[in-house]
């Protein structure tokens, strides 16, 4: 079997795990709007009488709420931590040590099989409120496609940097016999430093060049902040993307070192 | 009486082996503090960059709006201390069968299955969350008096049961679902709307979340309490929907015991 037919495999095995939670999902997706009606109050009263916050118009910061909320549910590692956890723990990774399957590929085949079937379903009740929300939003203008061309690779880097720090954490098990609260802590620091919370752009000067540096920024603002308007130059959005390009190479790194490492410690056992 | 005062030893019982525990894994139990100080001070953080760019939220000013946060965070951390871990395990017990054993308890289920552990990590936080709200109303000037502090520790009573009944319906949503994954999103949905201000919704807004659900009265009572002093009607007002929602919350739960036929093999 090809390399690629063998991880397709993996991948529509995957898909048909994901459905058997479709409903899961779509419940999911459906609180999330509460989240996106929770937004649009705070953020439309905190407008009421000034029409730009941080230069940027209601209708952009609302949009920017939008887009990321879709863009999570893509492109976020939700769950994989915890399974490659889960997997480490009870032994199941040992049937990969004796196999040739390289245990990222696996894992990352399946962090997209789950990211297609949440993003999709996310989209079912996100279409149902386009006719009310719309109005509201504001996409950037004609002018700007030289930005969504960097968004694309943008995208991709941000979901290969979303697993492989999920698959990191995921590879502390190999060291701790309980990571949920390192996941759930660096989940705050993302929320915060991944423009989740507010946009970043809307911290002061100083804290935004630092958050730009860090990994963070590139998991979910980045993208995001091409697709809104809210990065609007190109040799800056070039620069993320080199900057991007640099972390998703450093956090592979760092998975490899862990599972290398880790697996030092591991021990197989049971007939 | 004696079987109130057997569960009443019941819950004293697996609070004392919930300390003894969390204290043989004190770096997780530390690790945990960590974390929900954390996402505390998310909230005060957002409350302070929006702030930076503007003077008011709904009239609401930025101590006012600490306030109300402050608010909601002490009845969280309550909820957390006391509930959460219960109720979000109730999901995956459901799935695996085990919920069997709660069943053959011997005591209420629903209290068996509330009960059962206690975060001390949620506890620990909540003097934090009290800080907030102590340094907002000094900010504000305010001078509490003594019935308002009592009463406010009422509503945050009558809060936290409203919070547990919330995150109870909703989990209990798991004896009709294949699985409770991701289904206590709905609680941190519909808690958000608890650190606005009433005036801050309209329309529609307003009539599902201030009048139809309790996630908005659950937090602007008590804070309004120590901002604006008695308003009887309100303090009415959040007695009813707790009595209220508890009920339906108890209700729920026990319509899905009655679905409920084990998962074991």
């Amino acid at each position: 079997m090809s390399v690629v037919a063998k991880y397709r495999q993996v991948f529509l095995t995957g898909i048909q795990t994901s459905l058997v939670y479709r409903w899961n999902f779509a419940i999911r997706a459906t609180f999330s709007l509460l989240h996106l009606v929770y937004i649009f109050i705070l953020w439309g009263a905190a407008y009421a009488g000034q029409s730009e916050i941080g230069g940027f118009p209601l209708a952009a910061t609302l949009t920017y709420f939008v887009v990321l909320l879709i863009l999570q549910f893509f492109l976020s590692a939700a769950n994989d931590d915890y399974e490659i956890s889960e997997e480490i723990r009870n032994g199941l990774i040992n049937q990969f040590l004796t196999k040739p399957i390289n245990y990222f590929a696996y894992r990352l085949s399946l962090y997209f099989s789950a990211r297609l079937v949440t993003g999709v379903l996310s989209l079912v009740p996100f279409l149902c409120i386009l006719p009310f929300i719309g109005p509201k939003l504001a996409l950037p203008a004609g002018e700007h496609l030289a930005l969504y061309a960097v968004a694309a690779p943008a995208l991709l880097l941000s979901a290969f940097i979303q697993f492989t720090i999920a698959y990191c954490f995921g590879m502390l098990t190999f060291w701790f016999l309980e990571i949920q609260s390192f996941i759930i802590l660096s989940l705050a620091v993302e929320a915060v430093l991944g423009g989740q919370i507010f946009p970043l752009d809307l911290m002061p000067p100083w804290l935004y060049q630092l958050s730009s540096w860090l990994p963070y920024y590139y998991q979910m603002y980045f993208p995001t902040a091409l697709l809104t308007g809210r990065i609007t130059d190109l040799s800056v959005a070039l620069q993320g993307l080199a900057i991007q390009a640099g972390w998703a190479v450093a956090l592979f790194a760092l998975a490899r070192l862990l599972w290398t490492r880790g697996l030092r410690r591991h021990t197989a056992v049971g007939g | 009486m004696s079987a109130l005062l057997r569960h009443l030893r019941i819950w004293l019982a697996s609070i004392r082996y919930s300390l003894v525990r969390a204290m043989m894994f004190r770096g997780d139990f530390l690790m945990w503090a960590l974390v929900e100080l954390f996402w505390m001070s998310v909230n005060v953080l957002l409350v302070g960059v929006i702030y930076d760019h503007t003077d008011s939220i709904a009239g609401w000013s930025k101590y006012e709006m600490l306030l109300l946060v402050g608010t909601t965070l002490l009845v969280q951390r309550l909820l957390m201390a006391f509930f959460w871990s219960n109720l979000f395990e109730l999901g995956r017990n459901v799935r695996s069968g085990t919920f069997d054993f709660f069943l053959a308890q011997p005591g209420w289920p629903l209290f068996m299955v509330s009960t059962r552990k206690f975060d001390l990590d949620g506890l620990v936080n909540v003097p934090v969350a009290l800080a907030i709200v102590v340094y907002s109303a000094h900010r504000l000037h305010l001078d509490p008096s003594a019935a308002q502090i009592a009463v406010y520790a009422g509503l945050v009573l009558c809060g936290l049961v409203l919070h547990y009944a919330t995150l109870l319906a909703i989990i209990s949503m798991v004896f009709w679902l294949q699985s409770a994954k991701g289904i206590e999103g709905g609680y941190f949905g519909l808690t958000e709307f608890s650190r606005l201000p009433r005036e801050a919704l309209r329309g529609i807004a307003r009539v599902v979340f201030v009048y139809a659900l309790p996630v908005v009265v659950v937090s602007n009572v008590p804070a309004r309490l120590l901002i604006y002093g008695f308003e009887p009607g309100l303090l009415v007002w959040m007695l009813g929907v707790t009595v209220f929602w508890l009920a339906v919350a108890i209700a729920v739960f026990n319509a899905g015991l009655r679905r409920y036929a084990s998962a074991s093999s």
